[in-house]
């Protein structure tokens, strides 16, 4: 597909090959995967899809790769593409950053320094043990809320204004 | 069928009717997720012949390829999917999930999505697939990954951390009072003698206030009383009394002093003993490095807890019981009015506390975060300046200190409404007791001097009140404090010494690697099937990208950790079968990050060998090329690193640790990246020390810069886990492979910085 022994310049190296949605076609494999074609002869059976800012910018300046993780190149923004390619990268890009968005706690209580979680999130009802919150409830920004588990699956709060007040008061302890 | 998932027996039945029988299966494993990402159940199972995926019925569960927005499926809904044309079962690692996916002639298929906590299983079940699909036998032992049962055998729940075999339920707080208690043991009789003057002391301050009312108003200043105008004498008992209270309180606090220091000073050199004794893996697992800067502040709070917190709960105890009883013998109808309000009290320092520690610990923590802001401004200053940030910082500064200001002012307020109402509450006993037995006095059936002993009484009784409604919360959290110490102390290290070890000494420094597959978090192996030899003397050179693997193969020579599969072997022995003393005494280590212990330059040298004579240092010394700079240090051999500042370059930290590998005199050597932070001159000088250094020993060396390894009698080349490549420098170079593009670019990187390469 591409060749390691080419000679790299620094511009190779800094300069973004941002994908055009005029050439880029990206379509659906059988298995349930993304394919990616562009112009006439590049095509790649399977890439896979990286957020360069997940939080901030969920939609923009995502990186395309290959399946040994080589760079093909970046979509500044998901929506120059047409509806059913949205759609489509979108869905990968929700597969690869799971991260349920807790919808309301119902309690949180802790034991030893764990701390155990049950919420509803927007992928149903869920429990989870967090240690050391200090470390693993993340405030992204002052109203936005990350929380790792113990078993590294991650848990988001956009906003936690749009919180219950119980369910804020939870929260409020943590910090 | 052994291990992993039970499938319920209505799953059993679908894949009965779908063609599995239930003793067919070989593995069956759970996912989590459903197939629209939501929260769900999903079933795969593995015969001789078939993948089968059963997908529970649920709202959103519908088999991935069919697609749209039908309606949720009301039974399951069965796949088979043959073996035959299976390329490859895999798990694949995403952000907070994974995927199961199956090559499926030529096109990958993605199986099933499951959340991290069911990584661990659906690793296994891939590489049981696997072993199905190739033929090959399938084993009790594939039904594990060498890592340990996740399940406490006491209770059966799953442990909260998979690595650390502790499981909290079964660690009661009771259980772990008494165990913390039997740090105890040894101070008995200290103990006893603090518990006897306990209650001496709360005797003692439970007869002042009879005397400073019923007998200094009945019996001395009323006329007729039995004492009448003995005043000085009165007083005089009233004096002994409070000072014998005061000695007896000294007392105790002394002997209460000394044993708690005592004890907490052991428990704080067992846990280091105890850290030392564990493995690598404890010290690199992302959960415990918070745990291990607490355990010191742990130990402190188990201090305060029992210095201050135990002694005053059997005090207040004592006071409180005394109390109760002594006003119910002066006056059982007073005394049951005036503890009217007591219940009422404790409900609100109940209710009203815990918010009053939650807004503390907020304050704690926003200052904690505003001291951070602060270091952070400080110590960056070079570059805040640099970049003229000094605006942003303040600003930074002035968000962080709004938010404190915010809770002290919350905190503020609340204190002072809480505390001027529980004063309220406090005092309405007092009043019950003026009105009530004011007018009791009046009538006469109640003494002035009974009066005044129960309002003493009553003054007694809140603060002992108030102490009992926090001492459960301060107990659970010295339990916490408590727990996080035992937790230290009683992980097992996972890399143990087997009982009645091969004991190898001298050895003679072969290595052999043999089909080693390792990974320091499930399912994400770093090392693959890597197979090497190495002979006895031989020098081998690993090359690779960094994170390929390379200094991880050195972990497991050394044994910091264990490999999941395959074997490490040294002179033809298992690395786990060998006594780790002799494997570490003759394994020596020169690291990129040197690390220098607070001592002299000549006690670092002599590390390994505290034994060692100031000739051997020297020699050591010189072997390093480290012998002329310490010369000219004003202090030589003996300078005290550290001490006045960094007074070592990089370079001469190097040399001196070199030293001590060459005094340390290992059979095996690992040189890991020893000269990669280093300027081309200290690198001439710490080459030849090294070259003096590898003589004789079995060499392992890891080198970002491939010219450093000329010296190698064979490559090994490392590519994402995997041996790719294996031979001298000229075979290397003919292949013109991995090895040769490395090349190429280090020359055309030298070339760009205009040295030739």
């Amino acid at each position: 597909m591409q060749d390691e022994t080419k000679n790299h310049g620094l511009s190779d190296y800094v300069d973004i090959r941002y994908l055009d949605p005029a050439t880029a076609r990206f379509s659906e494999t059988p298995g349930g995967f993304v394919r990616l074609t562009i112009g006439e002869g590049e095509t790649y059976p399977r890439v896979a899809l990286y957020r360069a800012f997940p939080f901030s910018y969920p939609d923009q300046y995502i990186s395309v790769r290959d399946m040994d993780g080589n760079e093909i190149g970046m979509i500044k923004d998901l929506r120059a593409f047409d509806e059913a390619t949205v759609r489509l990268l979108e869905r990968e890009l929700e597969r690869r950053y799971f991260t349920p968005v807790i919808r309301r706690i119902e309690s949180v209580k802790e034991e030893f320094g764990y701390w155990y979680w049950t919420v509803e999130t927007d992928a149903g009802p869920r429990r989870f043990t967090v240690r050391e919150v200090q470390h693993n409830v993340v405030r992204l920004s002052p109203e936005h809320v990350l929380i790792i588990d113990l078993d590294g699956n991650r848990y988001e709060i956009p906003d936690t204004g749009q919180l219950d007040p119980r369910s804020r008061r939870y929260l409020e302890d943590l910090f | 069928m052994k291990g992993l998932d039970t499938p319920p027996r209505s799953i059993i039945d679908v894949l009965q009717r779908a063609g599995a029988n239930e003793s067919d299966l070989i593995a069956v494993v759970a996912g989590d997720l459903d197939a629209g990402g939501r929260y769900g159940e999903v079933w795969i199972a593995l015969t001789a012949s078939d993948l089968f995926v059963v997908w529970s019925p649920g709202t959103g569960s519908r088999p991935p390829e069919k697609g749209g927005s039908q309606a949720c499926p009301r039974e399951e809904q069965v796949e088979r999917i043959p073996l035959a044309g299976v390329d490859e079962v895999t798990t694949e690692h995403l952000v907070g999930n994974g995927f199961l996916v199956a090559t499926v002639r030529g096109e990958a298929r993605r199986l099933c999505q499951f959340t991290n906590s069911r990584a661990r299983a659906f690793g296994i079940f891939a590489r049981i697939a696997e072993k199905v699909r190739k033929g090959e036998e399938v084993r009790e032992e594939d039904y594990t990954d060498g890592r340990p049962e996740p399940f406490c055998p006491r209770c059966g729940r799953l442990y909260p951390n998979p690595d650390r075999a502790i499981c909290p339920h079964c660690m009661d707080r009771r259980a772990l009072t008494w165990r913390v208690l039997s740090f105890f043991g040894e101070y008995k009789a200290h103990v006893a003698a603090v518990i006897v003057l306990m209650i001496i002391g709360s005797l003692l301050s439970l007869i002042s206030p009879y005397i400073n009312g019923r007998i200094l108003f009945d019996e001395v200043l009323t006329p007729g009383g039995r004492y009448e105008g003995r005043i000085l004498e009165v007083i005089l008992v009233m004096a002994a009394f409070s000072l014998a209270s005061i000695g007896v309180s000294i007392l105790h606090a002394r002997i209460n002093a000394h044993v708690t220091a005592h004890v907490v000073a052991g428990v704080k050199a067992r846990v280091f003993a105890a850290l030392q004794r564990l493995s690598m893996g404890f010290f690199t697992n992302k959960q415990t490095g918070g745990l291990m800067t607490r355990v010191h502040s742990d130990a402190s709070h188990l201090q305060y807890f029992f210095h201050d917190g135990v002694p005053y709960f059997i005090v207040n105890l004592l006071q409180i019981i005394g109390i109760i009883i002594a006003m119910l013998l002066l006056s059982w109808r007073l005394a049951l009015l005036v503890l009217i309000p007591v219940p009422l009290i404790v409900l609100v320092l109940k209710k009203a506390f815990p918010r009053l520690w939650r807004l503390f610990t907020r304050r704690w923590r926003a200052t904690r975060g505003l001291n951070a802001t602060i270091n952070d401004a400080l110590t960056g200053i070079r570059v805040v300046k640099a970049f003229g940030k000094e605006r942003e910082e303040i600003q930074r500064f002035s968000r962080r200190n709004e938010i404190v200001y915010g809770v002290s002012l919350q905190t503020g307020y609340y204190t002072s409404t809480l505390f001027p109402m529980v004063g309220l509450l406090m005092q309405a006993g007092g009043l019950i007791v003026w009105s009530f037995g004011g007018w009791q006095a009046l009538e006469g059936s109640l003494s002035f001097g009974t009066l005044m002993t129960f309002v003493y009484y009553l003054g007694m009784l809140y603060g002992p009140l108030e102490f009992m409604t926090h001492i459960v919360d301060w107990w659970t959290s010295a339990m916490n404090s408590a727990h996080r110490i035992f937790e230290i102390l009683d992980t097992v290290p996972q890399v143990a010494e087997r009982p009645d070890p091969v004991r190898l000494r001298p050895m003679r420094g072969e290595i052999e690697l043999s089909d080693v597959t390792f990974e320091y978090e499930p399912n994400r192996p770093v090392l693959k099937n890597v197979s090497f030899h190495v002979k006895p003397g031989e020098m081998i050179g690993l090359v690779g990208h960094s994170g390929a693997g390379k200094s991880t193969i050195t972990n497991v020579i050394c044994r910091f950790y264990d490999v999941q599969r395959g074997a490490v072997k040294i002179d033809g022995v298992d690395v786990r079968d060998l006594a780790i003393a002799d494997l570490r005494a003759q394994i020596g280590i020169v690291p990129q990050e040197t690390f220098l212990f607070r001592g002299t330059i000549a006690e670092n040298i002599a590390y390994g060998r505290p034994d060692a004579t100031m000739e051997e240092i020297i020699r050591a010394a010189k072997a390093a090329n480290a012998h002329d700079f310490i010369i000219k240090l004003p202090d030589g051999y003996e300078t005290v690193i550290g001490a006045h500042g960094q007074d070592l370059s990089g370079g001469e930290k190097q040399r001196i640790s070199i030293a001590r590998a060459i005094l340390h005199n290992p059979r095996i050597l690992i040189l890991d990246e020893a000269t990669a932070s280093l300027d081309t001159e200290t690198e001439r000088q710490i080459q030849e020390a090294l070259k003096r250094l590898v003589q004789g020993r079995t060499t392992i060396a890891i080198a970002h810069r491939l010219s450093t390894l000329r010296d190698a009698d064979r490559l090994i080349v490392i590519e994402k886990g995997e041996v790719v490549e294996m031979g001298t420098h000229e075979e290397l170079e003919a292949l013109q492979g991995v090895y040769y593009r490395l090349r190429e670019k280090q020359k055309e990187a030298l070339a760009i910085r205009g040295i030739a390469g």
